[in-house]
């Protein structure tokens, strides 16, 4: 298994080419030894093949998140998991949009991607997941996973870490026996706190693990602008200039939805 | 036991079955059929009068919490009958909240001022989210009454209210039965627009399917058979990962709890891992619509 002392960490790119150039930016900045993506490079925002030669020319070690297993697979839907109709509504917009703009190289490339990746951080084993380790998109909110769930995923994982995505807002859990768990959040859309960065993770190795949330500014006027242009919808261009999610709220847990505006 | 109608029946040999993959969701039958409404469509024909079905006395809850957070429960739900009518109902949310989120289902109708204070004290000291669901059946006093009896529609909006103004955030919970003309998105927007209306900014709306048992079972409903499910992924159903404790053992769906049919053992959790029998009216319809009694 690879071993490495410091790493870079994004999830959601979302079809956002100019957060994930300024992440990469920022993370060259921190003298990390590699960069991973958990995956969902597609869905929300505009010109989905932008994003795939940043993923390339930087090296990123990616996993496969449900959005990028849809488009692989000619799926009908992006499988993000909604059950709620007006959530379900823009989630398909933006899937048919994604789908047809996304080439067939970038669609296969999508579909060779591994559903997980280990790896060593100092003495610790790493386990990459995009949802949880045990469905590819399982939400994991702070508010809605119990502690002995995450005792098990990393118990049946044999690690001691677990990385995940797919929510769209992170948190870090230190575990009592020295384990730990951390949603290491999105960089294609802020996590609705009124506030316009994303956010991606650094991770490094010590004694203890130390788990750093980075924000990331970027131009996400220029990015709105795309997003108007190519006909997305008017709610997805607001969340980016205003930090507050407008569509797909209706899986957050109380907890997160009574932090959100909407 | 007195069961309604078409519910005694046993599972028989040679019903379709569901795999068991993991304990996602835990169930607990707090009140069984004991509730303070009679509604129409009431899945378990709960009531006032004699239920068929017994509360769980605490201790078995305490122990399944218990047995729960060893196998890795992801979430907690409370249903009955009318869960708060349960004397050491909040004693237990508090039990549960300590393991896992936990939503409780309820008909609101007892929620007062008191029991709001309540609710959000525990949720404020909670990690994890507290969810309460509360069932309305339509956005008209008249037709909601028609269905969930007098006054349930004023009770229950008066504790949608004061729950909201506690940032508790309930969800409503809906089903077809008063509605059937604007089921779907436009049933949907309808509540959406009505809580907004009553103050409520970040409406939660989840609409159920009517459910062919209750008071609305009837004998020769329709039964799956192995035929009807071929090609289906019955991984998909929720009786693949959650377990439900009411009184008598772990059953494996929250609206069969208590039929000898759906009971899997007398026993513990882990002893209830087993396949479960996909024979009642009840499993075709989760199989046609996809339903799910979780939250999401």
């Amino acid at each position: 298994m690879t071993e490495f002392r410091r790493i870079a960490v994004f999830g959601g790119v979302y079809n956002n080419a100019p957060a994930l150039e300024a992440m990469l930016a920022d993370a060259r900045g921190r003298g990390v030894e590699a960069v991973f993506c958990l995956g969902d490079m597609g869905g929300f925002g505009p010109h989905p093949d932008r994003v795939f030669p940043l993923l390339r020319e930087a090296g990123v070690l990616a996993i496969q998140g449900n959005y990028d297993q849809s488009l692989a697979l000619g799926k009908t839907d992006c499988g993000c998991g909604y059950t709620d109709p007006r959530d379900n509504h823009f989630a398909r917009i933006s899937y048919e949009y994604t789908f047809a703009k996304t080439s067939m190289e970038n669609k296969r490339w999508l579909g060779g991607l591994p559903a997980h990746r280990r790896l060593r951080l100092g003495t610790h084993r790493v386990l990459m997941s995009h949802g949880s380790p045990r469905v590819i998109n399982e939400f994991l909110w702070e508010s809605a996973t119990p502690t002995g769930l995450l005792k098990r995923f990393l118990r049946e994982g044999e690690a001691d870490v677990l990385l995940c995505t797919h929510t769209g807002i992170k948190w870090h859990r230190a575990l009592p026996d020295g384990t730990h768990a951390v949603n290491v959040g999105v960089i294609g859309r802020p996590e609705n706190d009124g506030s316009t960065n994303v956010w991606y993770t650094v991770l490094t190795a010590g004694p203890d693990l130390s788990v750093e949330f980075i924000p990331v500014h970027y131009d996400y006027e220029t990015l709105a602008h795309q997003m108007e242009r190519e006909g997305l919808p008017p709610e997805f261009a607001e969340t980016v200039r205003t930090g507050w999610w407008t569509t797909c709220l209706e899986n957050l847990p109380a907890k997160e939805r009574s932090r959100a505006k909407f | 036991m007195r069961l309604p109608l078409i519910n005694g029946i046993a599972a028989p040999a040679d019903a379709p079955r569901a795999p068991f993959l993991r304990l996602s969701a835990l169930w607990i039958q707090i009140t069984g059929t004991w509730c303070n409404l009679e509604c129409v469509h009431c899945i378990n024909a709960s009531g006032p009068a004699d239920p068929w079905l017994k509360p769980v006395r605490p201790e078995v809850v305490r122990r399944a919490i218990r047995e729960a957070e060893d196998l890795g429960v992801k979430e907690i739900y409370f249903t009955g009958g009318e869960p708060f009518l349960h004397a050491e109902m909040l004693a237990l949310l508090g039990d549960a909240l300590e393991v896992a989120p936990t939503t409780v289902l309820t008909n609101g109708t007892l929620i007062d001022e008191a029991m709001a204070d309540a609710l959000a004290a525990l949720a404020r000291r909670a990690s994890y989210s507290l969810e309460i669901r509360v069932s309305l059946d339509d956005t008209s006093p008249e037709t909601n009454d028609r269905v969930r009896g007098a006054g349930s529609f004023s009770k229950a909006v008066a504790a949608l209210v004061r729950l909201n103004e506690r940032g508790l955030l309930p969800i409503v919970t809906a089903t077809e039965i008063a509605s059937a003309a604007h089921a779907g998105e436009g049933m949907y927007e309808r509540f959406r627009r009505f809580l907004i209306a009553q103050g409520i900014e970040k409406p939660r709306v989840k609409i159920m399917p009517v459910f062919a048992l209750g008071r609305l079972g009837r004998e020769g409903d329709p039964r799956l058979t192995e035929a009807d499910l071929a090609g289906f992924d019955r991984g998909l159903l929720q009786c693949s990962e959650s377990r439900v404790v009411g009184d008598g053992g772990v059953y494996a769906c929250p609206i069969l709890a208590g039929l000898p049919g759906a009971r899997l053992t007398e026993g513990t959790l882990k002893e209830s891992f087993a396949d479960a029998p996909l024979y009642h009216p009840a499993c075709v319809t989760c199989v046609q619509t996809g339903m799910t009694c979780k939250n999401g």
